[in-house]
């Protein structure tokens, strides 16, 4: 019995026969208490203050009336842009969720008994899922110099570190039953993995690239704030000029593929599982 | 021959699942294990092809010193020893045939197996692996689709489509419904006379275990207490094979 049960000692219901059971009491008032503790000193920390929001909000509106109507004619300088966003976050995908799989694998503790390897990898995904993408893509320029190169090793990295730790959870939670008859058949590990593991995780598996892809799109349009090429490049620099009406245009263009995007993956995503 | 000689099995933590076991098993038998649970019938079942290790004594199987195998000569050896399990164990996303084309794996070129791609005459092995088990319409059906005695025919087409000498079972039967659970002891009886392999199985199930083996051996707490004849087992063997405890269960039951 538990320090709680003590002090809030559980509801007994007694049957007609005299036999009973005890309903331990819920522990959700002490978890709100925690919460609301918590939130009241996040808030003085942060140093929120609601009257600035309620104040400053309008001004919104004000930059959102000067994007109406968007410069129609500024989209022809768009396109370009924006196809390189596309491009670089589904090579980016591509790579980073191939390049998680062998990884991935090795990070799964029912496929992998030695657990230095497994723990090294899983060390390896933490900290390569705590580099930020934008810094990710500032570094890369370094390396690789300006331009969508950067943009795309950085989102390739990002999301082999996603990918890659799904992928892993996912693999522990498989069926071993399958792949312990492949091995008592005398299959190796590797092929056992290949035919009794991959068909278990593959669909959640090529729906969390989809996700993972619809997500990046959304990264890759501000990769160009650090030069790594794509859409924010312009983004940053028609707001710098303050360029609203073109500003405008090339936000519509970004929600527009993004909506399109997210559309198809969905519906593909929806079919897979 | 499968040859226990004072095989004893320790575990990590202490506990002894098997002691000092001496068995011999000639090729073509067909033979239950029962006694119960905890009592170490998986673990003898499992030692056989090494799936388990044991810690003492000596376990061959035609000659071979078991515990003596590694790495490619264990896989090589486990080739021909075929398993069949209590939950079926089957890739349930993928078709039936595929299942049954895992036995064909090792063979494979690895290239073939990265991709998986068969030749026509494993399929074709395959396929007829099926007839056996007299499943071959449901081939290209999604294995999760099939019933479990179905399921569990499939587990037992791929076991054959390995050409085993000797197919271990760890209660092959206990998940299904009775009727289903003696229709496969009757296919385990048919292939056991028909192709001569030998059938070592685990199961709670007395009466059917008496019915289709030729051989019981009774396991109570890591030893055998029992080994002879289906025939000889008398309601005194059983209550010393379970403990005690059958009669006991029964009296509560009334």
């Amino acid at each position: 019995m538990s320090l709680y049960d003590k002090i809030f000692p559980p509801r007994i219901t007694t049957l007609p026969n005299g036999k009973s059971v005890a309903k331990p009491r819920s522990r959700a008032p002490v978890v709100i208490l925690v919460i609301l503790a918590l939130s009241y000193v996040s808030v003085k920390v942060t140093g929120f203050d609601l009257s600035v929001v309620v104040r400053r909000s309008k001004e919104f509106f004000v930059i959102f009336a000067r994007m109406v109507p968007p410069e129609w004619g500024y989209m022809s300088r768009v396109w370009k842009p924006l196809m390189d966003t596309i491009k670089m976050s589904l090579l980016g995908s591509a790579v980073g969720a191939l390049l998680a799989v062998p990884f991935a694998t090795l990070a799964s503790t029912n496929i992998v008994k030695n657990k230095v390897l497994v723990a090294a990898m899983r060390l390896f995904f933490s900290l390569v899922r705590t580099l930020p993408t934008l810094i990710t893509a500032l570094i890369a320029t370094y390396i690789f110099g300006l331009g969508t190169l950067a943009g795309t090793i950085a989102i390739a990295v990002f999301t082999f570190a996603y990918l890659g730790k799904v992928l892993y959870e996912e693999i522990e939670t498989v069926d071993m039953g399958a792949f312990e008859a492949m091995e008592s058949m005398g299959v190796t590990k590797a092929r056992a993995f290949v035919f009794a593991i991959l068909p278990q995780v593959a669909p959640s598996y090529f729906s969390n690239c989809l996700f993972c892809f619809e997500g990046n799109v959304r990264y890759a349009a501000i990769l160009g704030y650090v030069g790594a090429g794509g859409i924010g490049l312009i983004l940053n620099e028609k707001i710098g000029w303050r360029e609203y009406p073109s500003v405008g245009i090339i936000l519509l263009a970004l929600f527009v593929t993004v909506f399109i995007i997210e559309t198809i993956s969905r519906e593909i995503r929806r079919h897979l599982t | 021959m499968i040859d226990f000689s004072h095989v004893g099995k320790t575990y990590p933590n202490g506990f002894q699942a098997l002691k000092d076991i001496n068995l011999k098993i000639e090729q073509g038998e067909f033979v239950a294990v029962i006694g119960l649970s905890g009592a170490g019938k998986s673990t003898l079942i499992r030692t056989i092809n090494r799936m388990h290790d044991v810690t003492e004594g000596t376990l061959t199987v035609d000659d071979v010193d078991v515990m003596a195998l590694k790495g490619k000569a264990l896989r090589r050896f486990r080739r021909r020893i075929g398993m069949i399990f209590q939950s079926f164990n089957l890739v349930t996303r993928t078709t039936v045939l595929k299942n049954v084309l895992a036995a064909r794996v090792p063979d494979l070129s690895w290239w073939r197996a990265f991709l998986g791609v068969f030749p026509k005459a494993d399929k074709l092995a395959a396929l007829e692996a099926l007839d056996q088990v007299g499943i071959l319409d449901k081939a290209y059906v999604r294995a999760d689709q099939l019933s479990g005695g179905q399921q569990q025919r499939v587990a037992l087409a791929r076991t054959l489509a390995q050409n085993p000498q000797i197919i271990l079972a760890d209660e092959p039967v206990a998940s299904l419904d009775p009727v289903t659970a003696r229709q496969v002891m009757r296919d385990f009886a048919r292939i056991n006379q028909e192709l001569n392999i030998t059938v070592i199985i685990n199961i709670h199930h007395v009466e059917l275990a008496l019915q289709h083996a030729s051989r019981v051996i009774g396991i109570r707490a890591g030893e055998i207490v029992y080994d002879g004849s289906a025939a000889d087992v008398t309601p005194q063997v059983l209550e010393q094979i379970y403990d005690g405890k059958l009669e006991e269960a029964e009296n509560e039951s009334v």
